[in-house]
């Protein structure tokens, strides 16, 4: 059963800009989720339709295979239940003490104060926000704000957290230290969404791969599916993982089988060509 | 201001009891304006100093500067007080000018000594105040106090996007440089006036983003946050009481005398 699916959803904003055009698409509990396209695309209209901030013209959304509820509890429900890291930390941190900011969300959910504490306590150490606890957020770095805006929304503990671009204006560094954070999240259960421009991670990261193009899914499938069909990776501005595009040079050049599982990351490659180098 | 900001995160006695530190100050610096002593006043400038340099750690050269800005403000304030145009001269000091004096009385110049002290003595138990609580624990004192959470909301937000706009202004600002945006004065405030509207335009959308990412986190009107604090000591509460205990003793000695 999906977790979340959309249907034939529509959303124009008020100029007339149509920034979803009928996205048809479901999306499995648990998943690792890579969505893709061109700045533009609709990628983070679609975020603000998942959390009930932007109400579709037309179509509908489903949790659970239940349509999506916009009275103020039904609303409450669900951003419990859906959760958004935005993309810019200084838009979402309001507060100048990493603790009050934290707990915002708890609080908003209705847990009572002692279990809420906890719970930022617990978002605080799983989000390795220790060391800087106590500063305020605004003398905080760019990665730090950022693993203070996921454990905002990991204390409401959501069954679905999104990531509008979580790696714009981070450091290799703190990319790492992201990606491991949000490996962890999986590795909870939770289902993870992320838009991103970066092909490598989502081919080495992602369960399932999403292509947006002006308001619409040009693909959606296995990360080895959709990073297979280039002229689709043209439309949208992007190109083929490094990792896939040696390893279809290698078998064409016969250095390499293509029998072998493709390899998701170039680690994976070059073990390939270590192994075949001992044969 | 982020002077200010930057050094109460550091001070020592951050993680002291918020609300001791607000009683102490508030409770001191009415006893110092009320009763308005001079003895007092010079007494509590001492001590705010070592208070807030010695044991809070702020370092001299800023307290300094700080104190300073006031007593700018104060001196030339008070030159009114001490300096009369008068055709007769006063006893503390008289400068002949045409037919006129440029004149002072002792009782002015007393008085204007006192004013001055009071008011700097007033200062340093607010800058000791500000300079160990930052400014998220001062608004939990004042939630406490019953203070209207509109305000408390407004001021949580004002000072959290001071400084996201003050970065802006910034960038834009060493952008502007950058292009020779201030290469003489007229060009300087054409670039000024242009960072204004820049910077109101950002503000307009920010705060759009803001309240777009705080309903997604189920906000509803009403800013709901944990409040994070420190267990008050007896002994700090016993060192207070008596120090403002003694501030009275001064000020009563003072006066009997």
């Amino acid at each position: 059963m999906s977790i979340i699916r959309a249907e034939n959803l529509h959303f124009t904003y008020d100029d007339g800009t149509q920034a979803l055009r009928g996205i048809n698409l479901s999306i499995e509990a648990g998943q690792k989720i890579a969505l893709l396209g061109a700045n533009g695309s609709g990628k983070s209209t679609f975020f603000l339709c998942l959390n009930g901030i932007n109400r579709p013209k037309e179509g509908t959304l489903y949790l659970h295979e239940k349509p999506y509820d916009y009275s103020k509890q039904g609303l409450l429900e669900l951003r419990s239940k859906v959760g958004i890291v935005f993309q810019d930390p200084d838009n979402q941190l309001f507060s100048a003490s990493v603790f009050q900011e934290i707990s915002f969300g708890a609080l908003n959910i209705g847990i009572p104060e002692d279990e809420a504490k906890e719970r930022v306590e617990a978002a605080i150490e799983e989000l390795e926000i220790t060391p800087f606890r106590e500063k305020p957020t605004h003398f905080l770095s760019g990665g730090q704000k950022k693993q203070v805006s996921v454990a905002d929304i990991l204390v409401m503990n959501p069954e679905v957290i999104v990531f509008d671009e979580p790696a714009a204006a981070l450091d290799p560094k703190h990319t790492q230290i992201l990606n491991h954070l949000v490996e962890k999240l999986s590795a909870k259960g939770i289902t993870v969404i992320i838009s991103t421009h970066d092909v490598d991670h989502a081919f080495a990261w992602a369960d399932e791969v999403i292509l947006f193009q002006k308001g619409l899914v040009l693909r959606h499938g296995k990360p080895e599916e959709v990073f297979s069909h280039e002229e689709d990776l043209h439309k949208t501005n992007l190109t083929k993982p490094a990792a896939l595009r040696l390893f279809d040079n290698l078998v064409e050049a016969g250095v390499l089988s293509a029998d072998e599982p493709i390899p998701r990351n170039l680690d994976m490659l070059e073990k390939y060509i270590r192994e075949r180098r001992i044969d | 201001m982020i002077i200010v900001d930057k050094l109460c995160y550091s001070s020592k006695l951050r993680y002291m009891n918020a609300e001791e530190k607000f009683a102490f100050s508030i409770i001191t610096l009415l006893i110092c304006v009320i009763s308005r002593s001079l003895i007092c006043a010079l007494f509590l400038l001492l001590a705010m100093g070592i208070l807030t340099v010695k044991i809070a750690g702020t370092p001299l050269r800023y307290y300094r500067k700080l104190m300073l800005i006031p007593l700018t403000f104060l001196i030339l304030s008070t030159i009114a007080i001490v300096i009369n145009f008068s055709h007769t001269p006063l006893d503390a000091f008289a400068i002949p000018v045409g037919s006129i004096y440029i004149t002072g009385s002792w009782q002015g110049i007393l008085k204007a000594t006192q004013l001055i002290a009071t008011a700097m003595a007033a200062v340093s138990c607010l800058y000791f105040l500000s300079l160990t609580t930052p400014m998220t624990d001062i608004l939990e004192v004042l939630r406490k106090c019953h203070c209207p959470l509109i305000f408390l909301e407004l001021m949580l937000l004002i000072y959290r996007f001071l400084f996201v706009l003050l970065d802006i202004a910034d960038a834009i600002n060493i952008s502007q440089h950058s292009r020779l945006g201030n290469k003489d004065l007229k060009t300087a405030y054409h670039s000024f006036s242009n960072m204004v509207s820049v910077l109101f335009v950002r503000s307009i959308k920010k705060s759009n983003a803001l309240f777009d990412a705080m309903e997604s986190r189920c906000y509803d009107g009403t800013i709901r946050v944990l409040s994070q604090n420190y267990p008050p000591r007896k002994k700090e509460i016993i060192l207070m009481v008596l120090f403002d205990l003694f501030l009275i003793i001064l000020i009563i000695g003072g006066k009997l005398i």
